[in-house]
């Protein structure tokens, strides 16, 4: 019965439009102010308690990391060492496109992020080779998603915050899935640009390879002090993101020159009121957990579940129907911090590996990014490409299938999220 | 005037926390692996650098509250806008200002219950663990904070009432992209042309 009020309080507060922040902040107060007695002094203490983790400071490092290498130049240098690499193929530029997503999604954690550095310089392009407009669209918001997949991610690390699992392990278990999509998605692309004969460049020579790669290696280079920081145990993963947003500050600035000093200030600015609107959400989320531990509710519905007969296939379907729906209407951080705290308990209860539930359900929040109504690479890629959403939807589908039958994947083979931590970290 | 200053303060702390917190986490870390090298080793044995996790994450809290409000100036807080939108006149706008006081209302109950707190908290001599500075100072962000947003919710609720304005974030502009991006776009273009 409480467990009804609740989410119906927090269902109809939610659809007033109010931020998700204060609708579970608000939820968690009206139902201890009447229902129980839970003393609200250790509600006041949570409201402090709540985001003290060293672990949740990754994400603004991680944001403001972000920021530096958006601004312009790094995007292009990795598009043009991609289209070198692999733009004599079918689908040219456009498959070059999810490649140089898939890069910049490894020096980015945010899939809108990615969507507008690589297609705000792409998309235009490709445009001016002759390529259909709904064609190029189609490729970057989709392959834009990649963002949260490959590490480094924040949606990793807010699941990590919520449910106690290494962030070091999420982001190494995210780099083969992330391999995969992006070659799938490559596949994609690369069988509907032959079938229409869509215009392909000129093979690189190997010297104009490698001058790509030296330009763009800067860039490149920020994975590898996050990934192998974490690895060898140089650093944990907050200050392996702090390296990275201080080492995003000297390429941009001084080795790329692409920032003058005095904008630095606004890009500081920006982080730090993105980063603060984030970790508000986790605060009333770390709120609204409570409240459902004190109800006992994630046991309830595990036993609830286990009672049914759900075995992990009919679980993990739910979850995935859920977490689909969902992603209609809220964005990914508020889903994870949301819904983590609550499937998580019935999960493990299953016998599921908490690593591979961390996968799906971020591969979950990147389909939900590129359909609509919420899809917020939708809305990105429809400002850059002045295309109305109803238009991109159509132009997304081939990739949004290739994502779902992805997502069946990684539901049903826990080996390929696994396979790279347990080879690692045993 | 009062409004202005309150603007710049509020803009100014939060850069600076950032920037202070990041600096911080990244001398910490240089000290860590500098302490093994020789010479520079003398030098660093002498400082320690144990506090500098929690006070990344003192300054983190921070902030995070005064963010928060100034998120709420500039409509980056995001909700489930579904209902809202197929809504329209009136109706649509008493559920937008419904949404804004009661943020101004949860935001109140928290700074209340926050100021509480920490008079309680500074009756004790708690202290933090490596830092060791009173805890109610840092616990005081939270009734600081928390008012600070409840003023501007009823702000943005107040000008929204008069002149039918919101502030709206724009989650997929990216800062900086604008003056770059039609640059990039020229100097991409010849040099696949010139591929072809």
């Amino acid at each position: 019965m409480n467990t009804l009020i609740i989410f119906v309080l927090l269902i109809t507060l939610m659809l007033t439009g109010m931020p998700i922040s204060i609708s579970l902040g608000l939820t968690v107060l009206t139902f201890l102010f009447t229902m129980t007695d839970v003393p609200i002094q250790s509600v006041a203490l949570k409201l402090f308690t709540g985001i003290e983790k060293f672990e949740i400071m990754a994400i603004p490092f991680f944001i403001l990391a972000g920021n530096f290498l958006t601004h312009g130049g790094v995007a292009k240098r990795m598009i043009r060492f991609a289209s070198s690499l692999i733009g004599h193929w079918h689908g040219g530029l456009g498959l070059a496109g999810v490649m140089a997503c898939a890069l910049f999604a490894a020096v980015s954690g945010s899939s809108p992020a990615t969507v507008v550095a690589i297609g705000s310089v792409i998309l235009p392009a490709m445009v001016a080779q002759g390529f259909p407009k709904n064609f190029g669209a189609g490729v970057i918001t989709t392959s834009g998603a990649l963002g949260i997949l490959i590490p480094p991610s924040i949606a990793m690390v807010m699941y990590s915050v919520s449910t106690n699992v290494s962030v070091g392990a999420m982001f190494i278990a995210g780099v083969v899935p992330g391999i995969a999509l992006a070659s799938l998605l490559g596949l994609t692309t690369w069988y509907i640009a032959r079938k229409n004969d869509y215009p392909r460049l000129a093979r690189a020579t190997w010297s104009a390879r490698w001058l790509a790669f030296k330009e763009s290696v800067w860039g490149l280079m920020l994975v590898v002090i996050v990934m192998g920081g974490i690895y060898s145990g140089i650093f944990t993963p907050t200050e392996a993101a702090a390296m990275a947003a201080v080492y995003a500050f000297v390429v941009t600035v001084f080795v790329y020159k692409d920032m003058p000093l005095r904008r630095i200030p606004k890009v500081l600015l920006d982080s730090a009121s993105m980063s603060a609107m984030l970790l508000y959400i986790i605060t009333n989320a770390v709120l609204f957990s409570f409240l459902m531990t004190s109800e006992n509710i994630p046991q309830a519905m595990a036993d609830w579940m286990i009672a049914q007969g759900f075995g992990p296939i009919a679980f993990l379907l739910v979850v995935n129907i859920l977490l689909l729906l969902a992603g209609n209407v809220m964005e990914p951080s508020s889903i994870i911090l949301i819904m983590a705290p609550i499937l998580f308990p019935v999960a493990i209860k299953l016998g599921i590996d908490p690593i591979h539930f961390g996968i799906l359900m971020v591969v979950n929040m990147e389909v939900g990014m590129c359909h609509p109504p919420v899809g917020l690479n939708l809305y990105v890629a429809s400002g850059i490409t002045k295309m109305g959403i109803s238009e991109l939807t159509v132009a997304v589908w081939p990739w949004l299938l290739t994502m779902l039958a992805f997502l069946g994947v990684v539901t049903y083979w826990p080996a390929l999220s696994l396979w790279l931590p347990h080879l690692l970290m045993k | 005037m009062f409004n202005k200053m309150l603007n710049h303060l509020e803009e100014g702390l939060i850069t600076f926390l950032i920037a202070a917190a990041t600096l911080v986490i990244f001398l910490a870390v240089a000290h860590r692996y500098l302490s093994g090298v020789p010479y520079i080793q003398d030098y660093t044995v002498k400082l320690h650098v144990s506090w500098a996790q929690e006070l990344c994450i003192f300054m983190f809290v921070w902030m995070a509250k005064f963010g928060a409000a100034y998120g709420v100036r500039t409509g980056i807080h995001v909700g489930v806008d579904v209902v809202v939108r197929k809504l329209t006149g009136k109706p649509q706008k008493l559920l937008i200002l419904f949404g804004l006081l009661s943020g101004a209302l949860f935001t109140g109950i928290v700074a209340t219950l926050g100021a509480n707190f920490v008079w309680h908290i500074a009756q004790t001599d708690q202290v933090s663990a490596d830092l060791e500075v009173p805890m109610w100072w840092v616990y005081l962000c939270v009734p600081l904070g928390s008012s600070l947003m409840s003023f501007r919710f009823l702000q943005v609720a107040w000008s929204y009432a008069h002149t039918g304005e919101l502030p709206h974030h724009d989650h997929g502009h990216v800062e900086g992209l604008d003056d770059v991006a039609p640059l990039a776009v020229t100097s991409a273009e010849p040099q696949n042309g010139a591929r072809r």
